[in-house]
């Protein structure tokens, strides 16, 4: 009885909810007041116009979406808001190669089973090269919001799917709605080494042999086009094939293939499709790319290298307590340490990845799709200390990215006439303590408040004792207890969860000043994923984000439970 | 010339261009002193072999040393041509594209992994060659490669016989009734299903291939209107074996199935044709001599599964006495690493000589994949893929020393090292290997048995 009456209370919650909402959120917007003008003037500031050009104590003015003036002793419109950059850097807005910033994921259904696995509906193979990322945009979706806070203002971003999801396109991390975002679309037919679930192809033989003949189909189908489309009579009528078609573009050389190629023999597998099948080819996502650099270099095709790289090893905090483990621990194991190091070379070749194709002279961008957005400015610090030079960063990050997707003209710089897509942070970007202040995209104004770094003056925050949390996700919210014991210096914790049964053990929490961070394992539906979870800790609330594996980032929210 | 025609013929340049691309590492070594078994041309003690430029260049005694070349001294050691192993799995990401009966047009070149350690260890046992193969879920399955066991190379291009013959795998019997009309309840589900499958594709592959004869030829009419055949890169393929481009290595067990590829084949006119495993080939040992079929079994492994209890460790010997080109292979990442001793099994059962029991893992099995005038024998003017031996390697007691493709010593145990491998997973704990590796049974049907849950057979 009790479920059922709870049951219908919830079902009349939502509906109450549900129709309420939109109407609340639309009165609320109509309040929202716009900026008073469309014109800004940053004064005062290191600009870094590109990679090499930078200009101090410039004033940069931006006018409806649009840079109007770059230079030293500019005239300050009367009608611009004026940020004073006194001891700021501004560059222009960051581009992300290729990701799903902004992209609503499908969502999974339970579909019948394919009577014939060798003969599957394309949709079901994966092959949906006709799809267009367009109509999966969101702006509204936090990812967007996560990246442009680290100072990217344009993605090339691509549909979900198998080995054929469909058309990229490139997209402003702003505006109000998917159309609004698009700056160009079509740019790349998207691919990967995907394969189809127990139904053709389901490996990578499959993926390879089908590419090839949808190709070839293609090209048939479309040089018959063109046969009857310049004389009609006496020919039969060509049958329309929207999957076919999405290669015209691609076979005329007016569109690239974008593949996802992390691993050394994805690159080279692409390279082998380009090469058998002669279309334009950027490899993104690159992970493993250095001992493919002539393939590379000959092939002329295009990159952009993976912002995620391997955690490195971290050195084992020393706990005094343990004394006895730790004697344990130091038994030599030559064989283990061999391994070890020959591991951490390896991490370092991925971190050093941007500096070998540097050296080969093949310029790259960067993409952002596997990558941990907390995790970026530090991989790119990485980069750095592995020989990047941080105007060589800055070039894969926009200039050339820019000149990758063909849109130099309008992206990558602070130039007169270009779209106003500005970074402006304290600190050089690349600085360990620096803080991005304020992103422009397409002139939109969004600003960051000063992360304060509260002086401990030797006394610590004490996160210890019971939180309540809840995090939002699109199944709703999720709630539960987070529980932190305080050892020594370090943080021990247990958590609870609507996806799991019990408590679940933290695998890892740390405490640097006020940013609290914490992992643990959930096992849902048989399969483990890995969350993460972020926060800033204000006496006693906490608020941040939490990124669950694959399944994306949830804002999350707590207060710490009164001591009993 | 018609666009078509154009669009394929650039296809084709394209890929000619490929295989120019791939630049292999060839070698110039001098072996000193050794007792040189050309399996061929007879055994010859103290004798030194040169190798130039990746090819064996002189076979003779007291050979003057060139300048700048490495010498290695066999004395007292055998010097044999590298083991070819017709049948494996090794250096592939994939095996079974299991979805459909047919899937002619996948090619496990495609999916080549360099990186595999397995290639190493063949090498550790004087492995120089292997036909890395599609696996037996299909009754006719994808296109495989020859692959020369060039380990240290970090691109599946590298690792390419080029200019080997196109090979394509065929099975018959249990596996593809097992996992097409168990699995998923399509044809085949019995032999005759088998049977029913390779006709029709063959049929259609006629007709796709007389379709496009009479386009061709029409098209050079003048004035001529109509619409090409569609293209299917299967019947492409499938079209290859019955113009004799391609050679079908049919994976079978049972003479009565045997005997019906042959009657298939015949019918179609497709003469170029190797029998794996064919445990029961010893019953039909004569047909398939008739014929010109080939045979590659295994030394003596058998009763994993029903259709594999008839058969005999003479099996190698009889076909080898009835004129068949027979080879020994080794379907397995292990087995592959002794194939000297499953050779030498066939001196006890069945009194072959040296140089027969050698050839069944030399010259034969180049032979099947059409590569004999390359491999397979120590000779003048072939590529130099040389194994040395501390002892005979048909005793049983015999240690493969260094093993040489192209005239590169790519294996030498007395620099072999801890850790092989050429890439490392920065995301794998490290864990330390354990010696048993669970890796007790074969691959053919790698990825097929998963797919489909039904894991009650090898093989």
């Amino acid at each position: 009885m009790k479920s059922i009456y709870l049951k219908h209370l919830f079902t009349a919650m939502v509906l109450v909810l549900g129709l309420g909402m939109p109407t609340l959120l639309r009165a609320q917007e109509e309040r929202t007041l716009g900026p008073v003008s469309g014109t800004y003037a940053i004064t005062n500031v290191t600009v870094i116009q590109a990679p090499g050009r930078k200009l101090d104590m410039g004033t940069v003015v931006i006018k409806n979406g649009i840079i109007t003036a770059v230079g030293k002793g500019i005239a300050v419109p009367p009608e611009a808001i004026v940020i004073k950059g006194d001891s700021l850097f501004v560059y222009a807005g960051f581009i992300d190669g290729l990701s799903r910033t902004g992209v609503i994921k499908p969502k999974e259904e339970t579909k019948e089973k394919v009577k014939d696995p060798g003969n599957p509906p394309p949709d079901r193979a994966g092959i949906t090269p006709q799809n267009d990322v367009r109509n999966s945009l969101s702006p509204a979706d936090k990812t967007v919001e996560d990246l442009r806070a680290l100072g990217f203002t344009t993605a090339q971003v691509v549909p979900y799917g198998g080995m054929l999801p469909g058309n990229a396109a490139v997209v402003s991390l702003g505006g109000k709605s998917a159309d609004e975002m698009v700056l160009a679309s079509k740019t790349a037919l998207y691919s990967e080494f995907t394969t189809a679930d127990r139904i053709y192809p389901a490996t990578v033989l499959g993926v390879m042999a089908k590419y090839r003949e949808l190709y070839r189909q293609a090209a048939q189908a479309k040089s018959y086009e063109s046969l009857y489309a310049s004389n009609r009579a006496g020919l039969e009528r060509p049958s329309p094939d929207r999957i076919l078609e999405a290669f015209y573009p691609v076979i005329d050389k007016r569109e690239p293939v974008l593949f996802k190629a992390e691993k050394i023999l994805d690159v080279q597998r692409a390279i082998t499709l380009q090469t058998d099948l002669g279309f334009s080819l950027i490899a993104a996502n690159v992970k493993e790319g250095w001992d493919v650099l002539p393939k590379i270099k000959s092939g002329n095709v295009k990159v952009f290298l993976s912002l995620d790289l391997p955690d490195e090893k971290k050195e084992e905090k020393k706990d005094d307590k343990k004394d006895v483990k730790k004697e344990e621990k130091a038994k030599p194991d030559p064989e283990k340490d061999k391994l070890e190091k020959r591991k951490a070379e390896f991490v370092t070749l991925y971190a050093a990845q941007p500096t070998a194709f540097q050296k080969a002279g093949v310029p790259f961008g960067f993409s952002t799709l596997t990558a941990k957005t907390k995790d970026i400015p530090a991989n790119l610090r990485r980069m750095i200390k592995e020989g990047l030079t941080e105007d060589q960063a800055l070039a894969a990050l926009t200039t050339n990215a820019a000149q990758i997707l063909g849109m130099s003209d309008r992206l990558g710089s602070i130039d007169n006439g270009k779209i106003a897509n500005l970074v402006i942070t304290r600190k050089s970007y690349f600085d360990e303590k620096a803080q991005v202040r304020y992103v422009f995209v397409d002139g939109v104004a969004y600003k960051y408040d000063a992360k304060e770094v509260k002086k401990t003056d030797g006394k610590k925050i004490d996160v210890s004792g019971t939180w309540s949390y809840s995090t939002e996700t699109p199944q709703g919210a999720n709630t539960g207890k987070l529980k932190l014991k305080k050892q020594g210096d370090n943080y021990t914790g247990t958590i609870t969860s609507q996806y799991a049964d019990k408590e679940v053990e933290l695998k890892t929490v740390s405490l640097d000043n006020n940013q609290l961070t914490f992992s643990y394992s959930l096992q849902v539906e048989g399969s483990t994923i890995n969350v993460e979870t972020a926060v800033t800790v204000e006496a006693d609330t906490f608020e941040g984000s939490v990124t669950a594996g694959q399944y994306g980032n949830f804002p999350t929210k707590g207060t710490k439970d009164p001591n009993r | 010339m018609n666009t078509m025609k154009k669009i394929f013929n650039s296809f084709a340049l394209l890929a000619l261009v490929t295989f120019a691309h791939a630049q292999v590492e060839r070698g110039n070594l001098l072996i000193k002193n050794g007792t040189v078994l050309t399996v061929t041309k007879g055994t010859f003690e103290n004798t030194d072999v040169l190798v130039k430029d990746g090819k064996i260049s002189q076979i003779g005694k007291n050979i003057a040393v060139p300048a700048g070349v490495k010498i290695i001294d066999a004395t007292g050691q055998f010097v044999m041509p590298g083991i070819i192993d017709a049948h494996s799995h090794a250096g592939l990401d994939a095996i079974n594209e299991a979805t459909s009966p047919v899937t002619a047009e996948v090619f496990t070149g495609d999916v080549l992994n360099p990186f595999q350690v397995t290639l190493y260890r063949a090498l550790g046992g004087g492995v120089t060659t292997i036909h890395a193969m599609h696996g037996s879920a299909n009754a006719i399955g994808g296109q495989c490669e020859t692959i020369k066991l060039r380990y240290g190379v970090k691109d599946g291009d590298g690792l390419r016989m080029e200019g080997a013959p196109r090979t394509i795998k065929f099975a018959l019997g249990e596996n593809p009734t097992r996992v097409h009309g168990g699995g998923s309840s399509i044809v085949p589900r019995t032999r005759m299903g088998v049977e029913f499958v390779i006709r029709e594709s063959f049929s259609k592959a006629k007709e796709y291939m007389e379709a496009w004869d009479k386009y061709n030829k029409a098209k050079t009419q003048k004035g001529f209107r109509g619409t090409p055949p569609a293209y299917n890169l299967r019947l492409e393929t499938l079209a290859e074996i019955l113009k004799g481009n391609i050679i079908i290595h049919c994976h079978s067990y049972r003479a009565d199935e045997i005997n019906m590829l042959l009657n298939v084949c015949k019918d179609f006119g497709v003469k170029r044709l190797v029998f794996q495993h064919v445990n029961e080939g010893f019953k039909v040992a004569p047909e398939l001599a008739k014929f010109g079929a080939m045979a590659s079994v295994f030394a003596d492994w058998w009763a994993y599964k029903f259709e594999v209890y008839y058969s005999t460790a003479y099996n190698a010997a009889i076909l080898t006495r009835n004129g068949v080109v027979t080879s020994i292979n080794s379907d397995d990442a292990e087995l592959m690493r002794h194939l000297y001793h499953e050779a030498a099994k066939t001196q006890k059962y069945g009194n072959l000589s040296d140089d027969e029991a050698l050839a069944l893992i030399t010259l034969n099995p180049a032979k099947q994949l059409g590569i004999d005038s390359r491999v397979g024998s120590l000779e003048v003017g072939k590529e130099a893929d040389i194994a040395i031996f501390n002892s005979h390697p048909l005793s049983s007691y015999t240690v493969p020393m260094i093993t040489v493709v192209d005239g590169v010593v790519r294996f030498d145990r007395e620099k072999d090292a801890d850790d092989v491998r050429l890439y490392v997973d920065p995301t794998q704990a490290v864990d330390i290997a354990t010696i048993q590796g669970g890796e007790q049974e074969d691959h053919c049907m790698d990825g097929a048995e998963d797919a489909f849950g039904k894991l009650f057979g090898l093989n």
